[in-house]
């Protein structure tokens, strides 16, 4: 507390300082120093408040003896009186000098200077004109009607005048300069809040002069961007779009804000993912391809930093999905080639992935999926030097498209026929993209294994889940296979729970084998979460599997929820025999 | 009904007392059951607004209260003037009393108390005092920083702005007025007329003539359900009360730019005819000095031929029919002098001859 209040103390000495340099706040230096500064001022004057609300008068003339000082400097600075919260924090000090009851004349004569100055924050810069304020007057309005249709009025003709020469360029006699727009900038840092302010924010936004340069301040951006993720301001799509192409640093918040909200969200459905991605403005924006490429390799970095998260994998599903929705919705015949989105790839893969499986008939969807397995075999297993980035790079593209990409698994089961190798292929490369060429020939020659006695359970009268753990070689106690392998063998198994005629009266004894770890748990969870949700993107008419699949997530859910932390609890039958 | 009206007389008074040193002797007690009673108009005006019948019982109430107050002084009480003012009497009450010195120490800390209870009270956005008092306060200061940093260099700019503003404030008060009484915005606007600095409110009038339908709508925050026609009618008004008023109207014609007259004239022909009217009559009270070679006026206070002859060329480049008309006019005052051709006979065959050399 005393070390509280001494730092408080060398606080308030600085501050005094730096509202004398600042003045009124007329000098370009000093507007820019406020920008600056005006977040921790702002704290500042808000641990003052705090500090004055428990004193009486006499503590604060011993321990602010300039406190008077301090608050009409502030008062008399229109531009931090600009800034939202700045007032109401000066009102809310100067209530806290208003006593009720003064005792002596020290009090009386601080309560009748603290109400003058709360009444000149109030209605600061009153009419300056006299006409103005006696017209208004005569015709009973107040300084409440005028002023805010006055700023209406001055917003629009600023507007106008920078959309005329936005449209008539070099020859209008009213040609902005390039200063004055830079001035113009500058003033609305403070005011980018206001919602009168929104039209020339959006006007700003999208004026481009003659001159290479930028105009525009780098703390407009900065504001603009803040107040956007904020939501204290709403602006059409092409501002925003303007702003992150004219100032990079924005669009890279824009996505350190969407990756904070996904992480501190305690658990992400798609959907959630899907609203946050489109609140985010992103994935429309990501219709201009240095949007795009810029978004794209922010994901490549979230993905390697974190070793192929799920959860990122998902968010980046979840974009191209919302992306690619947009791309359509914006233009059915493509502005940009998609070369422009994804020049390392090869257009014909493009072309393949970026279909919708809905726009095929579903009994067709092995034919694109071979198509892409053969692409991608191609490019991941040529040795030239000069073609290769790498199997990671094919990858990161392929997962982009998770309606592909989760379907391989699910076209195996559904044929009975010989497991076709490419699809082999496709599944074993999405699971574990930097496998060596031997180990993914023994991953697929496992899951062809497995699928034998999948297909074999398949045609037996009864199914145990006992039978089941053991045609996928899980019980056997350490299991050799590499993790990523045994991560697709239980998805293959999951899969097969759900689309099996017999499925659900196993269903919960086969989870519950699984589920014997919280992760694994949670790893079931996100199967069953990402499964609904593709399956509702493709339209499926599944009610059988469906409404299993629902209900085993649901009963998870319930469980993950009422157990302890860190326990593990034996999951009982719950929901077996339930009817499909 | 007849209680809400009482509620609403009550309001108005104790607005009207706000402003004045007798609140000297309001308690804190006072204070608080005044600000009830504005938040309970505020509800009032939320509930009611789309409510035409009890809408208008109560605009015409503070229409006949209004026209009692506008006798009484040299100046009217800003009070309520219309039903969309009660959406912000508390506003109202809260600032009067804020300003007011008679108030006393105890009320006025309780007044404080209600109004800034500080941060601890989260603020639906704008919709409690604080947060609004906070936005007005704001406003003001966006518009003292825009003033000085983006119209630094151009008052021109500046000063048209101001005009618009109060035109539009002009605008929607002739309708309201109009409103609750057919004979109500002409006894405005003569009381105005009166009262006011005649340059200003000339620049007012004119601006308010050329004002486009749309641009005097309320700020949206505000219920008004028949705005879109506020300007259309107020404009009305403000042509009819011009036209009922030829000393007005005179010096309307003789005090405003050449330019902003001819727009004027483009957009109403009521005036644009009387306006021609005028010209064609300040051009006969010039006779043409020989010895100087030119046109002058009798009297101090007639038309210098500079003068006219800008007005009229002004109108002549205004677009068809404007120009057309004039023209017309120019040929038929030259017909009745005896249709010269000489320059120095007829001032219209000197002005025709001036504007076909200009042109």
């Amino acid at each position: 507390m005393a070390q509280d209040s001494a730092s408080l103390s060398s606080d308030y000495q600085f501050w005094i300082w730096k509202l004398s340099v600042w003045g009124q706040a007329s000098t370009l230096e000093t507007q820019q120093d406020i920008c600056r500064h005006i977040h921790q001022f702002q704290e500042f004057l808000r641990q003052i408040y705090e500090a004055l609300k428990e004193m009486d008068s006499s503590t604060v003339i011993e321990r602010f003896p300039t406190i008077g000082q301090l608050l009409v400097k502030t008062c008399w600075n229109p531009f931090i009186l600009a800034y939202d919260e700045s007032q109401k924090i000066i009102i809310w000090c100067l209530c806290c000098l208003i006593k009720k009851e003064p005792r002596n004349s020290g009090e009386l004569k601080l309560n009748s200077w603290a109400r003058g100055l709360l009444s000149h924050t109030l209605s600061a810069f009153r009419f300056d004109i006299k006409e103005v304020g006696l017209f208004t007057q005569s015709l009973g309005y107040t300084s409440a009607d005028y002023y805010p249709r006055l700023l209406k009025n001055m917003v629009l003709s600023l507007v106008s005048e920078l959309r005329e020469n936005h449209v008539n360029g070099f020859n209008t006699q009213r040609r902005i300069t390039p200063e004055r727009v830079r001035s113009l900038s500058r003033v609305c840092v403070p005011l980018v809040t206001l919602p009168d302010f929104e039209p020339l924010i959006e006007a700003l936004l999208t004026y481009h002069g003659t001159e290479p340069q930028e105009k525009l301040w780098p703390e407009f951006f900065d504001a603009v961007n803040e107040a956007f993720l904020l939501k204290k301001i709403s602006l059409p799509k092409s501002a925003i779009v303007c702003l992150w192409l004219r100032h990079l640093p924005s669009l890279e918040k824009a996505m350190l804000h969407l990756f904070e909200k996904l992480i501190f969200s305690e658990r992400n459905f798609l959907r959630r993912i899907e609203c946050f991605m489109k609140d985010s403005l992103l994935p429309e924006a990501a219709c201009h391809p240095a949007i795009f490429r810029i978004v794209d390799e922010m994901f490549r970095y979230a993905l390697l930093g974190t070793d192929g998260a799920p959860e990122v994998l998902a968010t980046i599903q979840v974009f191209t999905l919302c992306f690619v929705e947009a791309l359509k919705k914006e233009n059915n015949q493509l502005k940009f080639t998609l070369k422009t989105y994804f020049p390392y790839a090869s257009p014909s893969l493009v072309t393949v992935l970026i279909q919708h499986p809905k726009d095929i008939p579903q009994g067709l969807w092995h034919q694109p999926l071979k198509r892409i397995s053969e692409m991608l075999r191609e490019v991941v297993e040529d040795q030239t030097p000069r073609s290769s980035r790498g199997p990671f790079e094919s990858w990161f593209l392929f997962i982009h498209f998770g309606g592909w990409a989760e379907m391989v698994a699910e076209q195996l089961l559904m044929s009975e026929a010989e497991p076709p190798e490419a699809l082999l292929w496709l599944l074993a490369f999405s699971y574990s993209p930097c496998d060596g060429s031997h180990r993914r020939a023994q991953t697929m020659e496992e899951v062809k294994v497995v699928l034998g006695h999948l297909m074999k359970l398949l045609r037996s009268p009864t199914l145990s889940a006992r039978d089941l753990q053991a045609a996928t070689g899980e019980s056997q106690g350490g299991d050799p296979r590499p993790p990523a392998c045994r991560r697709l063998i239980r998805h293959l198994l999951l899969n097969f729970i759900l689309w099996a005629p017999g499925g659900h009266t196993v269903a919960w004894e086969v989870i519950s084998l699984m589920a014997q770890t919280d992760e694994m748990t949670h790893e079931i969870i996100s199967f069953l979460d990402q499964t609904l949700y593709r399956w509702d993107h493709l339209c499926m008419e599944a009610p059988a599997s469906r409404k299993l699949a629902r209900e085993l997530l649901t009963e998870l859910l319930v469980r993950v929820e009422h157990r302890p932390v860190g326990h593990v609890a034996a999951i009982q039958p719950g929901i077996t025999g339930a009817t499909g | 009904m007849e209680s809400l009206l009482q509620h609403l007389d009550r309001i108005s008074e104790v607005l009207a007392v706000s402003r004045t040193p007798h609140v000297s002797s309001w308690d804190a007690v006072a204070v608080r059951r005044a600000l009830q009673w504005a938040r309970y108009m505020r509800h009032v005006h939320r509930r009611f607004g789309g409510h035409v019948p009890i809408r208008t019982a109560l605009e015409r109430r503070l229409q006949n209260r209004w026209k009692q107050e506008d006798g009484s002084g040299p100046a009217a009480v800003p009070g309520l003037k219309s039903f969309r003012d009660l959406g912000r009497c508390d506003i109202l009450l809260s600032q009067r009393l804020l300003d007011n010195r008679a108030l006393g120490g105890a009320a006025f800390h309780c007044l404080l108390q209600q109004l800034f209870p500080g941060p601890s009270v989260p603020d639906a956005e704008e919709e409690t005092p604080q947060g609004r008092l906070a936005l007005l306060a704001r406003r003001r200061s966006a518009v003292h920083l825009m003033r000085f940093n983006g119209f630094g260099e151009n008052s021109a700019v500046w000063n048209d702005l101001l005009v618009k503003t109060q035109a539009e404030l002009l605008l929607e008060r002739l309708q309201e007025v109009g409103k609750a009484q057919a004979e109500g915005p002409s006894r405005l606007l003569s009381s105005l007329w009166e009262r006011l600095p005649r340059n200003n409110f000339l620049e007012v009038i004119a601006a308010a003539l050329l004002l486009p339908s749309s641009s005097s709508r309320p700020p949206k925050e505000e219920l008004e359900l028949s705005s879109s026609r506020t300007q259309g009618e107020g404009g009305h008004e403000l042509v009819h009360w011009l036209l009922g008023k030829s000393d007005v109207m005179a010096t309307f014609c003789r005090s405003l730019s050449a330019a902003l007259l001819t727009s004027v004239a483009g957009r109403h022909p009521e005036l644009f005819r009387v306006y021609l009217g005028l010209l064609t009559e300040w051009g006969r009270h010039l006779h043409y000095d020989l010895q100087k070679g030119i046109w002058v006026g009798a009297e101090d206070r007639d038309v210098p031929w500079e003068e006219l002859y800008s007005r009229f060329q002004s109108l002549c480049q205004a677009p068809s029919p404007l120009k057309d008309e004039v023209l017309t006019a120019l040929e038929a005052s030259k017909a009745q002098d005896g249709d010269f051709e000489v320059p120095g006979l007829s001032i219209w065959t000197d002005l025709l001859l001036a504007l076909g050399s200009g042109a």
